[in-house]
């Protein structure tokens, strides 16, 4: 079934708040990537944003660090970053350096792919990724790592037929994903990125590009172009439908039948309690990680009513499945706070997906929350997903039950005087 | 330019959040691009808070710089109608304030009342987290404090308490403790819990107390030059502190009891301060004196922090618990010549001044001291080589946002830090049983040691990674002497291992053998 675009209306505000730049993506990707380093041209606000927000600790040898403009360095529109590279090659050995783009270097009109470039050894290319949160939001500065990353993708000769999956996952996701594929009959070429920089997989014409995350677009629309790939539009495999839906898409590409609705059965019938508990049940998701338009999809599936589905990024062609998939489904992009707050505190709903700077003081409002950004860190993904990802809505409703009645105006007072009356 | 991982302060940004999420109706509008609000995260994650912080971004998208559009108005708008707060402050952020927009026409011609918009844009590359609260305070005291009355009773105002200030709500807990059993009430507290409404009685107090150097200081000047209200800046840390603390108040309070009329405060007894009404304030003088504690005379202390942590531990271990100072600094440079000047004749060498915690790390390796005081990046570099650390001052991390009641400041502050010393070091009688007997049954392998920390959730990476860096840098080891530094007590382990490698290197000698373990010991003295 072909999508056709617009018929789930998507209104547009104005703009995300209450989320992170693209610079969070660092948090994860230096990890996947074993042999990288990830450097941020940036200040002081970045600085510290990676290690408050992001928990982040350093370890004893960091992977990830910041060349930090100062006020002297202000003057100057081309920054001098050999001493640092110096530093990082010297005490990481990395195979590659990723220099990222931040707001008051984007101000500064700093020519960063000039910059790269001239930075660039054979050995050691420094390969520049546009991430600052004058346009990019929270997950999307993977979609520039990958990007970043094409040139360095061998050539596939015409012919050879295999799936390349695109996303960062953790490696048992991978390995889940690999012998799935393989099980079908499907040939596996890799994973962009894969967890090495000198392993990344061969992409040519007859490459089937799989989208596993929800925040790729540009680099598999990229891809397609350069490489003349062809890309799976299917769901994402995220839940027992989109699971299924996305492997007989994908074996169908590949000139395979596969009827999985057995096996979708049997996935909703080993989350049918958590499926009992979604029932009826309003869900809000505000805009965070861009993994809303799928997590909503499988709510729906499951049988909660969502009442608001907003992101910070919607793509017709990139999203048609899910947004067909959602039709009925109130869907924002860029979302006004103060709206979705007004219309919460209206309306109530049952579950509120939402980030880390919202969660306690909607708890606080008595309503039950579930952090977004575990979504991003959690396996969901594919068959193996379905029982974490069903656990994930349905956990903070069982712990709310477990825990005692609670009189917010006495077991408050004082939490917060700035807010008491 | 220079490759930084970690700093010790926060941005200009976060210290106008502080101020805003500590202040009743005040609401900070940040003129930033799209992520520079996560500090409203550090607020609803580490002070757990139950409603929204009153901060708001006006978000600037590189599409609208190619417009020349601004979103300022209609945020304004939109937080006046959401929010009504009584004051709005306007803030940029590091990049939007290279943009040389005019925030001061935006906010004007936004249809929000200007009276009540404050724009504070100060340079986020020049001015850091706690110049930034203190001078946003300041600007927000001036606006609103307004010459009036005394208040009949002796009363004073408690400045300088901000959001995600160390031990926050203990400390002023114990304060007003302090203050109730003096029969002096507390005019105002700001801005914790302040309104514009509560900084316009300022001037009613009879006197101010500042606790903290970082914070408050600048706007209790003001209240003494505007209208005479006398300033108390001592820190209150340790049992002698504390107490002169409360005479110099007396003596502040009883010099305006004539203006009023009000009789005079008199010194109760010291029980009084006691939970419970009738024991001792403190427990340390009595602590200190004890047979076991005489092993803490030949203990060595590092110190590192902001300025009123590391003054007031720096005095506290040394005055009031005996122990040794080997050195103490401060991340923050603007502070330094008054921590100096405070630590004068308390240190052996001159006070390190650096925001560079790779420094400090140093420090404390090629020291090993037997306890540091510092924040939470000192305790993650203890941890790595096995130095006994507690944390004294901010940057923190999650942990220590307890719920109990552990105060810093006054009387119980004291008991607080003492316990903390206490077992942060390692003990007295034991430690004596230990070094005779070599590992006295206490030991364990270090293997199963490892495995133990691998448990320990986040802990595992970490420690994984200091045994590769200690391993990496240090010189190899015969199996023998290696049987030989086992016989050493577990927990000076390492500083013997590095104390010897560092000989042979002096020595010049490649491999540590029995034999230079031996000389070692000779020149090192055991």
């Amino acid at each position: 079934m072909m999508s056709e675009p617009g018929l789930t209306p998507i209104i547009k505000e104005d703009n995300v708040t209450h989320s992170f730049c693209g610079l969070a993506s660092v948090g994860w990707l230096y990890q996947k990537i074993k042999d990288s380093f990830f450097l941020i041209l940036g200040t002081h606000t970045c600085a510290h944003f990676l290690q408050n927000a992001l928990g982040m600790m350093i370890f004893a040898k960091p992977r990830f660090g910041i060349a930090l403009i100062e006020e002297c360095d202000l003057s100057r529109p081309d920054p001098q970053l050999e001493k640092v590279l110096e530093e990082i090659k010297a005490d990481h050995h990395p195979s590659v350096i990723f220099l990222l783009s931040s707001c008051t270097p984007e101000v500064m009109k700093v020519d960063f792919k000039g910059l790269a470039t001239s930075l660039s050894t054979p050995d050691v290319p420094v390969l520049f990724v546009p991430a600052s949160g004058l346009v990019y939001n929270f997950t999307q500065a993977e979609d520039s790592v990958l990007q970043a990353m094409i040139p360095f993708c061998p050539e596939a000769p015409a012919g050879e037929k295999n799936v390349v999956f695109v996303g960062s996952v953790n490696d048992s996701i991978a390995d889940d994903l690999r012998s799935e594929a393989e099980a079908l009959g499907i040939k596996v070429g890799g994973f962009l990125p894969e967890s090495r920089f000198d392993r990344l997989p061969a992409i040519g014409p007859d490459t089937v590009l799989a989208p596993i995350q929800p925040y790729l677009a540009r680099v598999v629309s990229r891809l397609a172009r350069e490489r003349k790939a062809s890309v799976l539009k299917s769901l994402f495999p995220f839940g027992p439908t989109g699971t299924r839906v996305f492997w007989e898409d994908l074996a169908s590409m590949f000139g395979i039948e596969a009827d999985l609705r057995e096996r979708e059965a049997a996935a909703w019938q080993r989350i049918a309690p958590q499926c009992e508990r979604l029932k009826g049940k309003k869900v809000f998701l505000t805009a965070d990680t861009m993994m809303e338009l799928p997590l909503a999809r499988f709510l729906k599936n499951a049988g909660a009513e969502v009442v608001e589905c907003s992101s910070a990024y919607i793509n017709k062609k990139f999203h048609a499945r899910e947004l067909e998939a959602l039709q009925g489904t109130r869907v924002v992009e860029q979302p006004n706070f103060h709206r979705q707050l007004q219309e919460i505190k209206r309306d109530r709903p049952d579950i509120i997906v939402t980030s880390l700077m919202t969660a306690n003081p909607f708890v606080g409002q008595g309503l039950i929350v579930k952090w977004s950004m575990e979504f991003t860190l959690m396996p969901i993904h594919s068959w193996s997903g379905v029982f974490t990802l069903a656990n994930l809505f349905v956990s903070p409703m069982d712990r709310r039950e477990k825990l005692p009645e609670f009189d917010a105006s006495v077991w408050l007072k004082g939490v917060m005087p700035s807010t008491e009356k | 330019m220079r490759l930084a991982f970690w700093l010790y302060e926060g941005t200009a940004l976060h210290g106008i959040s502080r101020v805003t999420n500590s202040m009743k109706d005040v609401h900070t509008v940040y003129h930033a691009p799209q992520g520079d609000d996560y500090i409203t995260a550090t607020y609803t994650m580490l002070e757990r808070t139950p409603d929204f912080p009153g901060l708001s971004i006006s978000v600037v998208r590189g599409q609208d710089l190619a417009r020349g559009e601004s979103r300022l108005p209609a945020t304004l708008q939109q937080v006046e109608e959401h929010y009504h707060p009584e004051t709005i402050v306007v803030a940029p952020s590091c990049s939007t304030a290279l943009l040389q927009e005019d925030l001061r026409q935006l906010a004007m011609h936004s249809g929000v009342d200007p009276e009540k918009i404050l724009v504070y844009d100060a340079n986020p590359f020049r001015v850091q987290e706690h110049e930034a609260a203190e001078g946003l305070f300041t600007e927000l005291v001036k606006r609103a404090a307004k010459k009036q009355e005394l208040t009949s009773k002796p009363s004073v105002n408690l400045l300088g308490f901000t959001s995600l200030g160390f031990h926050l709500r203990s400390d002023l807990t114990s304060l007003r403790r302090i203050l109730k059993t003096l029969g002096v009430e507390v005019n105002v507290v700001a801005p914790w819990g302040a309104s514009m409404g509560d900084l316009e009685r300022l001037p009613a107090a009879w006197a101010t107390i500042v606790p903290y150097r970082e914070m408050g200081h600048t706007a209790a000047r003001y209240l003494e030059k505007e209208f005479g209200t006398p300033v108390l800046d001592g820190i209150p840390l340790g049992v002698n502190p504390t107490l002169k603390w409360i005479h110099d108040l007396l003596e502040l309070l009883n010099a305006r009891a004539p203006e009023t009329g009000a009789g005079e405060l008199a010194m109760p007894p010291l029980t009084e301060f006691s939970l419970d009404g009738m024991s001792a304030p403190s427990g340390v003088p009595w602590f200190a004196r004890t047979a076991d504690m005489e092993s803490f005379s030949g203990k060595r202390a590092f110190v590192f922090g902001d300025a009123t942590h590391t003054v007031g531990m720096v005095k506290f271990l040394k005055d009031e618990l005996g122990m040794q100072i080997i050195g103490a600094g401060t991340y923050l440079g603007v502070h330094a010549d008054w921590v100096r000047q405070e630590l004068e004749g308390y240190l052996p060498e001159p006070l390190m001044v650096t925001d560079r915690f790779q420094e400090v790390a140093k420090k404390i390796e090629d020291e090993m001291p037997e306890l540091v005081c510092g924040t939470q990046m000192e305790r993650h570099s203890c941890r790595k080589l096995d130095v006994p650390c507690m944390v004294i001052s901010t940057p923190t991390h999650i942990e220590n946002y307890l719920i109990g009641y552990y105060p810093i400041l006054g009387f119980e502050g004291a008991d607080v830090l003492a316990d903390r010393v206490y077992t942060s070091c390692k003990l007295g009688l034991e430690k004596h049983l230990v070094d005779f007997f070599g590992d006295a049954g206490l030991e364990y392998e270090e293997e199963e040691a490892g495995a133990v920390t691998a448990t320990n959730g986040s802990g595992s990476p970490e420690a994984a990674a200091s045994v590769a860096a200690i391993d990496g840098d240090g010189l190899p080891w015969t199996p023998d002497a290696e049987k030989m530094l086992k016989k050493v007590p577990f927990f000076v382990r390492k500083k013997v291992r590095k104390n010897t490698e560092n000989y042979a290197r002096e020595q010049d000698l490649e491999t540590i053998t029995e034999e230079v373990f031996r000389q070692a010991k000779e020149a090192l003295g055991g």
